[in-house]
Order: structure tokens, then sequence, then C-alpha cells
């Protein structure tokens, strides 16, 4: 039981990352009907950084560790939302129009671009959050050793999750996301500037992606320039699982794929843990081939 | 009548134009990861064999003519590493120095030996690649086997009792685990846990919960330095104070970098000496050049593994008197003996391996530095 529980929080700590970087997926999705290759490489772009600009402007010596992690995180937010801006400017709006394949491949370039980039600025051997920032005390709980860093993963996730849902959800300009998300057209025929909700889908997006990519790095310390590959990959996944472009659908399916990971770990063999995943992954989509918050169709994002 | 004229003429100009580039230099050809994962191993292996090249040219290069380097990328991708071979058997290379990473110098195994061009691998220690009776290829890195004898030796002579055994599923970690945790049972050791973890992630507590749960007194990973370092870092976090040991593909300072000097401290592992370690004549020299072309130390001693393959092969051409590759191949598979190579006297037997024993035990100490142990 006990082994149990340690493996479920190992798994909410994973797939809280995964829903992250899952949201920029499902919203992309969700406008465009385009999968954002690029997405786990923006994710990328969060971990290095937030790397450089806490190493450069030491924040967290001089704001104490809870401001200057918050300070540093919206600085890094803001940065990697204006890439995913740059981003939808030059890759995709240029082929709008065309075939959604065209868009696919332009993506994939993307990524390419992005990541070679990252190698030639930073290098290639991976770089390394300072160690001393974070505090690595571990709490119990019921017999459960709990770093703190864990919980705080889990927290900030959640947080960013629920306000981005409530964002949609409530809002004037969520109401104008979701109604293009439905029929680009006749939201334009509403007098919704769809340009400019596709822009504000690619600046959301990336800031939670590289909100993620910063938590990486804080919580895991070893980042490389090929780390956004396997993330955006389980992300992508948790996305599809959830069922692609259903917002809490992203959400539950990253936290889902990440405690299954985990249980597949624990209980059944470690080096099978991604093909165990993914068998959930094809059964969940056998009996919903939509994933498990796909049904309403109708309502996407 | 014109065109097929016209076609004679430029086979000719082909011909004619090949024998000139070959007179002008002896190309060696160089496969190593530039890009990727192993990058870093990659640039140090340019680095190496481009200065070494230098050197040699300067000394009037080899046969009285030129060394030029060439070199391709396999992105330590078997896929790519295979497109590599290819391009670099068609560039008129007289011997390949190369690669990093035994799946993917697997993948390009064959191509170069149909090519007859003589290989000579660097980090590339799975068994199984001597095994295939290939006369052109030969290696500057120990084999598994006699790392997973040392692996098993040592941790008889730490005293440790319960083992759990973790590789990463490539067929260099995976090796070296299946032969010694054969090697463990035969000594009368227990072998708690074999499993992999998948290579690339960020988040090992799963794995390191379930291992804690099979109560090993030592843990070996026979994978690589990125998921070490992780390894450790995240079982520090657990306040789970098992020792762990580590393959040689964990010897990279990059490893303590990235667990944080506290959670390295007392981790054990085995390899080859570190460049900084050697100790021959040819090593220092070396080292003290390449810290003044480059400002700093090689990536690992992989990287300066290519080196001595390309000492050997310039010995070999120099040796046979010729750029004949079945020549070169036999001269070092049978009159190479005791060259003084970077790492140590280099010999081959006729399987291509490297004969010497090379290994040694380092322990990581408080400040983060490796420092050799005697065993």
């Amino acid at each position: 039981m006990e082994e149990f529980l340690q493996q479920l929080t190992n798994g909410l700590a994973v797939g809280g990352i995964y829903a992250l970087i899952a949201l920029g997926y499902t919203m992309v999705y969700g406008v465009l009907k385009l999968i954002n290759f690029a997405h786990g490489d923006l994710f990328t772009y969060g971990a290095y950084l937030g790397l450089t600009l806490l190493t450069s402007l030491a924040l967290t010596d001089r704001l104490g560790f809870f401001m200057g992690v918050l300070v540093l995180a919206l600085m890094v937010m803001g940065l990697v939302a204006v890439l995913g801006m740059i981003l939808e400017r030059a890759a995709y709006r240029p082929l709008r129009e065309s075939p959604r394949l065209s868009a696919v491949v332009s993506a994939l370039g993307a990524s390419i671009f992005l990541q070679n980039t990252l190698m030639l600025i930073y290098g290639a051997r991976f770089q390394v959050y300072p160690d001393n920032i974070l505090p690595v005390t571990a709490f119990d709980l019921f017999g459960l050793q709990i770093p703190v860093m864990r919980v705080l993963i889990v927290l900030a996730s959640v947080v960013m999750m629920v306000t981005l849902y409530l964002f949609i959800q409530k809002t004037k300009i969520g109401t104008a996301i979701r109604a293009a998300a439905i029929d680009q057209g006749a939201a334009r025929l509403m007098g919704i500037d769809v340009n400019r909700v596709i822009l504000l889908v690619f600046l959301l997006g990336p800031a939670l992606g590289g909100a993620a990519g910063l938590m990486v790095g804080l919580y895991y310390g070893q980042i490389n320039f090929t780390m956004g590959w396997v993330y955006g990959m389980k992300a992508f996944t948790a996305a599809i699982l959830g069922g692609i472009g259903n917002i809490p659908g992203a959400m539950i399916g990253g936290l889902l794929l990440g405690v299954v990971e985990a249980m597949g770990a624990a209980y059944l063999s470690i080096a099978w843990k991604d093909a165990i995943a993914f068998c959930v992954l094809i059964l969940i989509l056998i009996v919903r081939p939509t994933g498990l918050l796909g049904e309403r169709v109708a309502d996407k994002i | 009548m014109k065109k097929p004229l016209l076609a004679l003429v430029a086979v000719i100009g082909l011909v004619t134009g090949g024998v000139a580039q070959a007179a002008d230099a002896i190309k060696i050809g160089l496969m190593a990861p530039l890009t990727g994962s192993w990058a870093s191993e990659g640039q140090s292996m340019k680095k190496i064999v481009e200065l070494l090249a230098k050197q040699q040219n300067a000394k009037g290069g080899v046969l009285g003519k030129q060394i030029e380097v060439v070199t391709e990328d396999d992105g330590g991708d078997p896929r790519t590493a295979s497109l590599a071979a290819q391009r670099l058997t068609t560039q008129g290379i007289v011997a390949v120095i190369g690669t990093y990473g035994s799946s993917v110098t697997e993948a390009t195994q064959a191509i170069y030996d149909e090519a007859g061009i003589p290989q000579i691998a660097n980090g590339s220690t799975a068994i199984r690649l001597t095994e295939k009776g290939l006369k052109h290829f030969f290696r500057t890195a120990p084999r598994d086997d006699e790392q997973g004898r040392i692996a098993a030796q040592t941790i008889e002579k730490l005293g440790f009792k319960q083992v759990a055994v973790l590789h990463d599923s490539t067929s260099y970690a995976k090796g070296l685990a299946d032969e010694t945790s054969a090697l463990l049972k035969k000594k009368g050791l227990k072998v708690v846990f074999f499993d992999a973890l998948t290579p690339g992630e960020r988040d090992y507590n799963a794995i390191l919960t379930k291992l804690k749960s099979a109560n090993p007194d030592v843990v070996l990973f026979t994978g690589y330095y990125p998921e070490a370092g992780l390894l450790l870092r995240q079982k520090r976090a657990m306040g789970w104070p098992v020792p762990f040991i580590g393959g040689d593909a964990t010897n990279n300072p990059d490893l303590v970098k990235s667990a944080g000097q506290e959670a390295a401290e007392g981790f054990y592992f085995l390899s080859p000496p570190v460049p900084q370690d050697l100790d021959t004549p040819e090593a220092q020299a070396f080292l003290a050049d390449y810290q003044k072309q480059y400002e700093e130390v090689p990536a690992s001693i992989w990287a300066v593994l290519s080196g001595d393959g390309f000492r050997a092969a310039v010995a070999g051409i120099e040796g046979a008197k010729s750029t004949n590759g079945g020549k070169i191949a036999e001269y070092l598979h049978k009159s190479l003996k005791d060259y003084p190579g970077l790492s140590g006297p280099v010999s081959f037997d006729e399987k291509g391996d490297r004969e010497g024993e090379v290994y040694r035990l380092y322990k990581v100490n408080a400040d983060g530095k490796f420092v050799m142990q005697k065993l």
C-alpha cells in the first residue's frame, strides 16, 4: 500500500508536467486542427530561458525563493509566449489556406530548426540548473516520503490548468476561442477576429509549455536540447488520450498517463512501462475513439 | 558519334581526376556523433582526430603524403550512421575511425567491411561486434565481457551481497548487465533486481521506488551518464543512501554537474582511466597540446580512444606501406604490437579486439572529482 501511494505521487508529478504541455497541443488543435509538433521544443526553450534568467539575474537571491521563482516563471512564460507567436506568424500563418499536410510538415521543420538553434546557442552538452536554490527536504505523510518540490510541482500545474479552464469558460475572450474552435467561418461572421484568437492560442499554449519546461529544469536539474521530443511525444499522447481539442481532457489525459506509467513500472516491468502506457491508450481508443472526454465534438476546447 | 566520345572524355576525366586527388592526400574517414544526444562526444572526437592529423602532417604525413580527415555525422543514430558510412565509402577513404555507441557502430560494420575499409571503433564495447568474423573491424575500446568480469570482481571485493542491476535497453548497457549478473550469480551473490529504464526521460522516481523495495546492498547501473546523474539526484531527494556503481558510460564530468556534488559523492564507476589520469608520455604531451589548442579537456576517454584509433590507422598504413584496406587490416592484426597509444599500449588480437587490461575503479569524492581507487 505504501509503495502504491508513493508511486501514485511519482506518477502525478510526471503527469502534471505532461498535462501542462498537452494543453498547448490540444488548444492549437482545437482552433486550427493542426498538430503543432514544435510545441515540445517551445517547452525546451522554457527550460533554457529559465536557466539563463535564473543564473544571470540571480532572482532567487534578491527576492527570496518563492517570489524569485514566481517572477522567473512569469518572465519565462512571457518570453516563450512571444516565441510561440513568432512561430505562428512565420511557420503557420503563411500556410493557413494550404492543405493541412503542408502545415504539419512546416511544424516538423520548425521543430528541427528550434532544436538546432538551441544546440548552436547553448552547445550540445546538457545544462544543469544550480542545485542549491531549491528546498530538497521531504516531509512525512502517513509514512510516505514526499519531497516538497513534488507537491509544489503538482500544485503549480493544477493552479495553471484551473486558471486556464476558467479563462476559457468564463470570459468573453474564452468564449471567442471556443467559438473559433467550433466554426471559424461562423465566428468570423459574428465579428470575432479569428486571427487574433489564433494568436492568443499561440500565446497561451507556449506560455504553459514554457512554464512546464521551467518546472522540469528546476525539479530535475538536467536539461538538454533534445528533451522536448520525449516530453512532446508523451504530452501529445496525453492529449489524444483525453480527447484532442478538449482542455479538461488534456489535463486528465496527462495525469492519467503519468500515473499509468508509474504503476506499469511498479507492478509490471520498468522496461515495458512505455509499452504498457501505449497499450492503455490503444484500449481506451478502441472503446472511445474520440478519447476520454472527446464526445463533445461540437464543444471542442 | 559525338555523345559516346563525350562520355569517354568524361570518364577519363573522372578517372584521372580521382588519381590526381589520391596523389594529393591520404584520406582517413571519421564517423562521429556531431549532432544528437552524444554530440559532445562527437565534437571531442573531431577535435582530437583533427589535432592528431595536423600534428602528423607537420611531421610529414604518412607514406610521404598529407593526411586529410573526412568527417561525417552519424547523429548517434544507427540509421543516420549507415547513410554516413555509405557516403564515406564513396569518398576514397583508406580507413575510418568511429564511432561512439555499439548499436550505432553495428549499423555500419558490414558497409565498411564490404568496401574493404578498415574500421577502428572507439566507444563501442558490445561483445558481438567482434564475433562476426569481420576482417576489417577493430576497436580501441575494451569489450563488455572484460568490463563485466571486472564489475563482478569489484562488487565481490567491496563486500556487497545483494545486487540490483539496472540497464537502459541499449545493446551496450544490456550486454554489460547480462554479463555481470551471470558472473555475480556464479560467484554466489544474489541479483535481487534486474530491469531497464528508458533513457532520455527526466523522472526516474518510479524506478527508484521499485528498486528500493527490492532492498539491495548496491545498485549496478550499466547505462549512460545523463541518466546516472538523474538517478543519483533523485535517490538523494528520496533520502535513500544505497551505493551505486556505474559502468564506463557514466565516466563523464557532466555526471557530477547533473547529480549535484552531494548526490554524486561516493558514486563508484568502472572505466578505462580518464584522460587526465593517463600517464603515458604520449598522452601527457597530447593532452597539453589539446588544452593549448581548444582550452578544454576532451569530453571523455571514449573520445581519446578515437585518437588511439587514428594513431593505429596511421601506424597501419605506414607499417603495411600501402593504402590497401586488406593489407592494413592484416598489419594491424598481426604486426602491430604494443604500439604506444594515448591510453597505453595498443595491440589487436585476431578478432580485432584490443588486448590488455584497461579498466580502473573510480570513486567520486566530496568535491565531485573522480579519484582512481586501488582494487
